[in-house]
C-alpha cells in the first residue's frame, strides 16, 4: 500500500524526494521485517490469552516420550505468523507483481487447510485424529496442481520457456528442459513433499521456526540477486524479472518468524500447530520454485529433507513392512532425544546444522 | 434431448404399469390357495430347517404351493430334489467382507443380477409368504421381496430364521425389513429388538425318545454293566480333529477301563482330502497295534455312522459333538449333558459363539480347538489328553451332568414349528413372548485390539497383581481369547502374528510357551528383498522382542525359558537383546548366582547399542553376587551416554539393596568419580505441580469427582500433565 502511494505521491510531486527510498528493495525488505516484528510483539499477548480462554490447547500426541509437559500450550500460532506477514506485505509490498501474489496464496491456503486439521484435532480431543491423511494429501494435491499448472503455462510469473528449464546447484546452465507435464508432475510432488517435511519438523520448541527463517533469508538472497540484471549476470544465475520482490517478502516472514519465537522458545507459550507448519513448508516450496532452486532444498532444506526421510522409512519400510525400527526413533529430533539429548540441546544443535547448511547454500552462489 | 426425455419417460411409464398391473394381480391372488417361497441352502443347516416349516406348513393347510429358490450346485440341489419340492437356482454368492476389493465388486454384480432374476421368479409365482433360513442364498430373493414390497407391487410377508446365536450377514443386514425374524437362541434377542421371537429350531425328523434300558437291549453291541457311557462323533461327516484326538484319548482313558464306555462315531466323509474310517483305523493301528486294539473292545466300540442315532443318545451319560444349531436342538430335545467341540475359523465364528452361550448358560461344557501348524499347513487339533482328562472329569461329577441335562433341555424352546406357525398365520395360537427368561446378555466379547488394549492398561497399572483369570467382563470368556490368540500366532501377515504374541502373554496362556519360544529362536530368513532393506528373520524384529516381553508377563520360568533368553541375548535385533536383559532383571531371583548368567550379562556390557548396555547394567544389579558385578559397573562411570551411567548407578544400588555389597570409602571414591553432567534433564515445572498437588487434595478430601461439562473437569482433563 505505501510502495503504491509513495510512488503515486513521486510521480506527482518531485517535492518529496526522500520516498524514493521506497523503491529500493533492501529498504523496504529490512522495514517489511521491522513491521512484521512490532506487529508479533503487540498481538502476541492477546492472541495467547484468546486462544487459551477458547480451548485450542495441543491435543498431545500418543508417543513414547513421556515426559513431555506439554499439554495445554495453546497452538495455531501459524495464525499470528501468518497474521503479520499479510499485514506487513500489505503495508510495503508492491502487489502487482506476480512474485509475491503466488507465496502469498500458497501461504494463505495452507494456512487455511492447517487451521481446519488443528481445529478437527481440538474438537476431537486427540492429537492422532485431525484430518484424515487422505483429506490432507487431496487439499495439497489442489494447490500444487493449480499451482503447477500456473507455473507451466502463459501466466507463469518467469515466463513459459524458463519455468521449463531445470537448474541445479553449483551448475551454471541449465541441465535439462522437461516437458511441461513432467515438470508441473515433479513441482506437485515438490510442494507436497516440502509442506509435509515441515510439518514434521514441528516436534519441538523452536525447531521449525528458525530453519525456516535461515531458508526464507537464503532464498531471499537469491531473489535479490536473480531480480537485478548486474548481479544475475555476474553470479551467471538467469535473470527473473520482478524476483526481487520475495526478498521483501522473506524479509517480512524472518521478521515474524523472530517475533514469534521469542515466545515459541522452550518452554513454549504458543506453537504454531499445523497451520503454521504447513503455511511455511509451502511457502518455502513456492518461494524455491518459483526461483528455479528447487534442487537447492536439499542442501538448504536438508534437516527438513532429513526429518521427512527418516519418518518415512521408519514409518513405511521399518514398522509396517519389515517389523522392526531402522532407526532407534523417527523423526531425526526424536532419535536424538532418545539418544539421550535435552529438547533445548537438541533444538539448539539442529539450528546450528541449519545454520551451517544455509551457509554452504550461499556458497553456491558463487561456487558455480 | 427432447427425444431422448420422451423415451425415457415413455420406458417408466411402461415399468409403472407393469407394477401397477401386477400389484393388482397379486392381490387377487391372494384369495387364492396359499402359495410359499422358501429359501435358504449352502449347507444342509440351512435346507433342513426351511423343509421343517415346509412340512408343518402342509399338514395344516394340504393345498399348499411350494417353491424352493437356492442356488445351483448346493446342498439344496441334493436335499430339495429328495424332499420333492419344485426348486429354481438364482445366481448368489457368499459377501467377502465389506473392504472395497475385487471379490466385493464381483459379489454385489452376482447380487444384483440374483436379485432381478428373483424379481422374475416372485412376480411369476406371487407368493403369499417368503419363508428364509439365510445364508447368501438367500440373499437375492429376501432382497427383491423387500424392494418388491416397498413399491408397492407386492403384499408379501418375509420371515427370517435364525439358527445360530449370533445373526448371520444377511440377517442382520435385511433383518429391519421383515416382517418377523424368528430366532432359536434368547441370546439373539438383542439384535432384533423390534421384530425379532425366540421360537427355536424346528426339526424334520421326530427323535422320539426311548427309554435307556431298551435302547441298551436294541443295540448290536454290549455294553457291561455299571459303566459310564461316553458317544463321541463329529456329525455325520465325522470331524478329523475329533477323530484324532480319540485315538490319541484313548491311552489315558484305557487306565479307567472299568468304569466307562466310548461309543465313537468315526463319520461317512470319504473324500481324497479325508477319509474318516480309513485315517481313523490307520491311525488306531498305528498308535497300538492289533493286540491292544482288540484288547480295548471291552470299553470301546467304533463305527462309520449310526442309523439307529436315537437309541445311541439314549443310553449316553455324556455326549462329546460338535456345536452346530441343528445337533445343539436335538440334544436339547434330549436333555443330554454335552461337551462341546466348536469348529474354528467358521464364519463369524458361529459355532464357538453356539458353544459360548451354552457354556453362559451352564448347558454344556466347551473345549475349543487348538490352531497349529503341521508339515507346513494350518491344522486345527485338540489334545487328546486334554479331551480325556475333561472326559474323566465330567462323568466323575454327576451332579454337574444333571445340572448340565436340566439347563439344556430348558435352554432351547419346544414346539418350534408350532411356534413359527402362530407367527406365520398370526393366529396367536401360542404365546411367543419371552418374558420369563432370565439370561442375562451374554457380555459382548472383545475384539483382538481392544483385548489388548484392556490387558496391557490393567497390567501396566499394577503388574504385581495382574490376574486375567480374575478380570472381570474377561475372565469368563478367557478361554476363547486364548484360542483366538493361538490362532493367530499362526497367521501369513506378521502384525497379526505380533498381536497374537502380545495376547498370549496378557492371557496367560501357559501352555503355548513353548510356540513362543519357538517364534524366538526360529531363524528362518526373511525374503531377499526384505533383507536387502534391513530385515533379518520371518518371525521379525518386533514379534522376537514381544515374545520375550510374553515369557516375563506370563512370569514363566523354566530350563526351556532359560535357554531361550540366553540364544536371545545374541539376536542380531538389538531390541531383543534389551529385551532379553530386561528379562533377566525380572527374573533375578532365579538366575542369582548362575556363573554363565554373570559372563553373558558382562558381555553385554559392551554392546555396541546404548540401550541394551542400560539393561544390561540394570540387570548386573539384580543378578550380581560378588565383586565382580560391582567392578563392572562402576567402571561404566565414564561411559559415553549418561543413560548408561545412570543404569550403573541403579545397578550398584540395587547392589546395595540386596546386600551384596557394603558402602565403604573406596565404593565412595569410586562412585565420585561417576561423570554426572549430562546432556538431558527432566522439566519441573513448580505451577503444574502445586496444581496437580491441589486437585490431589481436592479429590481426596471428599469432593466427588466433578461432573463431566462443569469448568473444574474441563480444568482437569485440560490441565493434567
Amino acid at each position: 500500500m505505501i510502495y503504491e502511494i509513495a510512488n503515486i505521491i513521486l510521480d506527482s510531486w518531485p517535492f518529496f524526494s526522500f520516498l524514493r527510498l521506497i523503491n529500493y528493495l533492501t529498504f523496504r525488505a529490512i522495514v517489511a521485517a521491522l513491521t512484521a516484528a512490532v506487529f508479533m510483539f503487540l498481538f502476541s499477548r492477546r492472541f495467547i490469552l484468546y486462544m487459551h480462554r477458547r480451548g485450542f490447547q495441543d491435543q498431545q500426541r500418543e508417543t513414547g516420550l513421556s515426559t513431555h509437559d506439554k499439554s495445554g500450550t495453546p497452538t495455531m500460532g501459524g495464525l499470528l505468523i501468518v497474521g503479520a506477514v499479510v499485514f506487513s506485505m500489505l503495508l510495503w509490498g508492491n502487489w502487482r507483481n506476480p512474485f509475491l501474489l503466488l507465496p502469498m496464496i500458497a501461504m494463505l491456503w495452507h494456512a487455511l487447510m492447517g487451521f481446519w486439521d488443528d481445529y478437527t484435532k481440538i474438537l476431537k480431543k486427540s492429537g492422532n485424529r485431525g484430518l484424515s491423511e487422505k483429506t490432507k494429501l487431496a487439499l495439497q494435491s489442489l494447490f500444487s496442481a493449480g499451482f503447477a499448472w500456473i507455473m507451466v503455462g502463459p501466466l507463469s510469473p518467469v515466463g513459459p520457456e524458463m519455468a521449463v528449464r531445470l537448474y541445479v546447484p553449483f551448475v551454471k546452465i541449465p541441465v535439462a528442459t522437461l516437458h511441461p507435464l513432467i515438470y508441473a508432475v515433479f513441482i506437485f510432488l515438490f510442494v507436497i513433499f516440502v509442506s509435509n517435511a515441515v510439518n514434521i519438523t514441528d516436534g519441538l520448541d523452536g525447531l521449525a521456526i528458525t530453519p525456516s527463517l535461515f531458508v526464507m533469508g537464503v532464498l531471499g538472497v537469491f531473489a535479490y540477486v536473480q531480480g537485478n540484471t548486474i548481479y544475475s549476470a555476474y553470479l551467471f544465475y538467469p535473470y527473473l524479472k520482478g524476483a526481487g520482490e520475495l526478498i521483501v517478502f522473506g524479509a517480512a516472514f524472518i521478521g515474524a518468524g523472530l517475533g514469534f519465537l521469542w515466545y515459541n522458545a522452550y518452554p513454549a507459550q504458543i506453537f504454531m500447530g499445523d497451520t503454521g507448519s504447513l503455511a511455511i513448508g509451502g511457502t518455502v516450496a513456492v518461494v524455491s520454485v518459483l526461483l528455479k532452486q528447487e534442487f537447492l532444498f536439499p542442501i538448504l532444506g536438508g534437516l527438513f529433507v532429513a526429518e521427512a526421510l527418516s519418518s518415512q522409512i521408519q514409518d513405511k519400510i521399518g514398522v509396517r513392512w519389515l517389523g522392526r525400527r531402522l532407526f532407534y526413533r523417527a523423526p531425526l529430533h526424536h532419535n536424538l532425544q532418545h539418544r539421550g539429548i535435552a529438547e533445548t540441546k537438541v533444538v539448539i544443535r539442529l539450528w546450528i546444522i541449519s545454520g551451517l547448511l544455509a551457509l554452504v547454500a550461499l556458497a553456491t552462489l558463487k561456487i558455480r | 434431448m427432447i427425444s431422448w426425455l420422451v423415451s425415457v419417460g415413455l420406458f417408466l411409464a411402461a415399468v409403472a404399469a407393469a407394477g401397477w398391473w401386477c400389484a393388482r394381480a397379486w392381490r387377487r391372488d391372494l384369495e387364492g390357495p396359499r402359495r410359499v417361497v422358501l429359501t435358504g441352502g449352502g449347507t444342509g443347516g440351512h435346507v433342513n430347517p426351511a423343509l421343517a416349516i415346509a412340512e408343518a406348513i402342509k399338514n395344516r393347510e394340504p393345498n399348499t404351493r411350494f417353491l424352493y429358490v437356492g442356488v445351483a450346485g448346493k446342498a439344496e440341489a441334493v436335499i430339495v430334489k429328495r424332499a420333492g419340492l419344485p426348486l429354481r437356482f438364482v445366481s448368489s454368492r457368499g459377501l467377502p467382507g465389506l473392504r472395497p476389493s475385487p471379490a466385493l465388486l464381483r459379489f454385489l454384480l452376482t447380487w444384483a443380477w440374483g436379485i432381478v432374476q428373483s424379481v422374475a421368479i416372485l412376480v411369476r409365482f406371487r407368493p403369499h409368504w417368503i419363508i428364509a433360513t439365510g445364508g447368501y442364498v438367500s440373499a437375492p430373493i429376501v432382497t427383491a421381496g423387500v424392494v418388491l414390497r416397498a413399491l408397492g407391487i407386492a403384499p408379501v410377508k418375509i420371515f427370517l430364521h435364525e439358527q445360530n446365536s449370533v445373526p448371520g450377514q444377511m440377517n442382520l443386514f435385511l433383518g429391519r425389513y421383515a416382517q418377523r425374524v424368528l430366532l432359536t437362541f434368547p441370546q439373539t434377542l438383542a439384535y432384533f429388538p423390534k421384530n425379532g421371537v425366540v421360537v427355536g429350531y424346528p426339526v424334520r425328523r421326530s427323535i422320539l425318545e426311548i427309554p435307556k434300558d431298551e435302547a441298551r437291549q436294541r443295540l448290536p453291541f454290549a455294553i457291561p454293566e455299571g459303566r459310564k457311557v461316553v458317544f463321541v462323533f463329529g456329525g455325520s461327516q465325522g470331524a478329523r480333529t475329533i477323530n484324532r484326538a480319540v485315538v490319541e484319548a484313548l491311552s489315558v482313558l484305557a487306565e479307567h477301563r472299568e468304569r466307562l464306555f466310548l461309543i465313537h462315531g468315526m463319520g461317512l466323509a470319504a473324500s481324497e482330502d479325508y477319509h474318516a474310517v480309513q485315517d481313523t483305523e490307520a491311525l488306531l493301528k498305528a498308535r497300538y497295534g492289533d493286540e491292544v486294539l482288540a484288547s480295548f473292545q471291552d470299553f470301546y466300540y467304533r463305527q462309520d455312522y449310526f442309523h439307529n442315532i436315537a437309541e445311541i443318545y439314549a443310553v449316553s451319560d455324556l455326549v462329546v459333538c460338535r456345536s452346530g444349531a441343528g445337533s445343539l436342538n436335538e440334544l436339547a430335545r434330549l436333555g443330554k449333558p454335552c461337551l462341546l467341540i466348536p469348529k474354528a475359523n467358521l464364519p463369524g465364528d458361529h459355532q464357538v459363539m453356539n458353544a459360548r452361550a451354552m457354556k453362559q448358560a451352564r448347558a454344556a461344557e466347551v473345549l475349543f480347538e487348538d490352531t497349529v501348524v503341521e508339515d507346513g499347513a494350518l491344522r486345527d487339533r485338540i489334545d487328546g489328553v486334554q479331551l480325556a482328562e475333561k472326559i474323566l472329569e465330567l462323568l466323575a461329577d454327576d451332579d454337574k451332568r444333571t445340572e448340565m441335562a436340566q439347563k439344556c433341555r430348558q435352554f432351547f424352546r419346544k414346539q418350534a414349528t408350532t411356534r413359527i406357525l402362530s407367527e406365520l398365520y398370526e393366529d396367536r395360537s401360542v404365546d411367543n413372548g419371552w418374558t420369563a427368561h432370565t439370561l442375562e446378555s451374554l457380555p459382548p466379547l472383545l475384539t483382538n485390539t481392544r483385548l489388548l488394549r484392556r490387558l496391557q492398561k490393567a497390567y501396566d497399572a499394577d503388574p504385581h497383581h495382574y490376574d486375567p483369570e480374575r478380570m472381570a467382563g474377561i475372565a469368563e470368556d478367557l478361554a476363547y481369547y486364548r484360542y483366538r490368540a493361538a490362532a493367530l500366532l499362526v497367521h501369513p501377515a506378521w502384525s497379526a502374528r505380533n498381536l497374537g504374541v502380545k495376547l498370549i502373554g496378557l492371557t496367560r496362556y501357559q501352555e503355548k510357551a513353548p510356540t513362543l519360544i519357538h517364534m524366538l529362536l526360529d531363524r528362518t530368513p526373511a525374503s531377499r528383498v526384505e533383507r536387502l532393506f534391513g530385515g533379518d528373520y520371518h518371525q521379525v524384529g518386533f514379534i522376537r522382542r514381544n515374545a520375550v516381553a510374553a515369557l516375563m508377563v506370563m512370569n514363566r520360568m523354566d530350563a526351556s525359558v532359560e535357554e531361550a533368553l540366553m540364544a536371545a541375548m545374541d539376536d542380531p535385533y538389538y531390541e531383543v537383546r534389551a529385551q532379553a536383559c530386561r528379562a533377566v532383571s525380572h527374573f533375578g531371583r532365579h538366575l542369582a548366582g548362575k556363573e554363565r548368567w554373570l559372563k553373558v550379562l558382562l558381555k553385554k556390557l559392551e554392546d555396541r547399542c546404548f540401550e541394551v548396555t542400560v539393561e544390561a547394567a540394570r540387570a548386573l544389579g539384580e543378578i550380581g553376587t560378588d565383586g565382580r558385578a560391582l567392578e563392572a559397573l562402576l567402571n561404566l562411570g565414564e561411559a559415553f551416554h549418561w543413560q548408561v551411567r545412570n543404569a550403573a548407578l541403579l545397578g550398584v544400588r540395587r547392589l546395595m539393596e540386596r546386600q551384596v555389597i557394603w558402602p565403604c570409602e573406596e565404593l565412595l571414591r569410586r562412585l565420585s568419580r561417576f561423570i554426572l553432567n549430562a546432556p538431558d534433564f527432566r522439566p519441573h515445572f513448580v505451577i503444574r505441580e502445586n496444581f496437580n498437588a491441589v486437585m490431589r487434595l481436592c479429590r481426596r478430601s471428599g469432593a466427588a469427582s466433578p461432573e463431566a461439562g462443569s469448568p473444574e473437569a474441563e480444568a482437569v482433563a485440560g490441565k493434567r500433565s
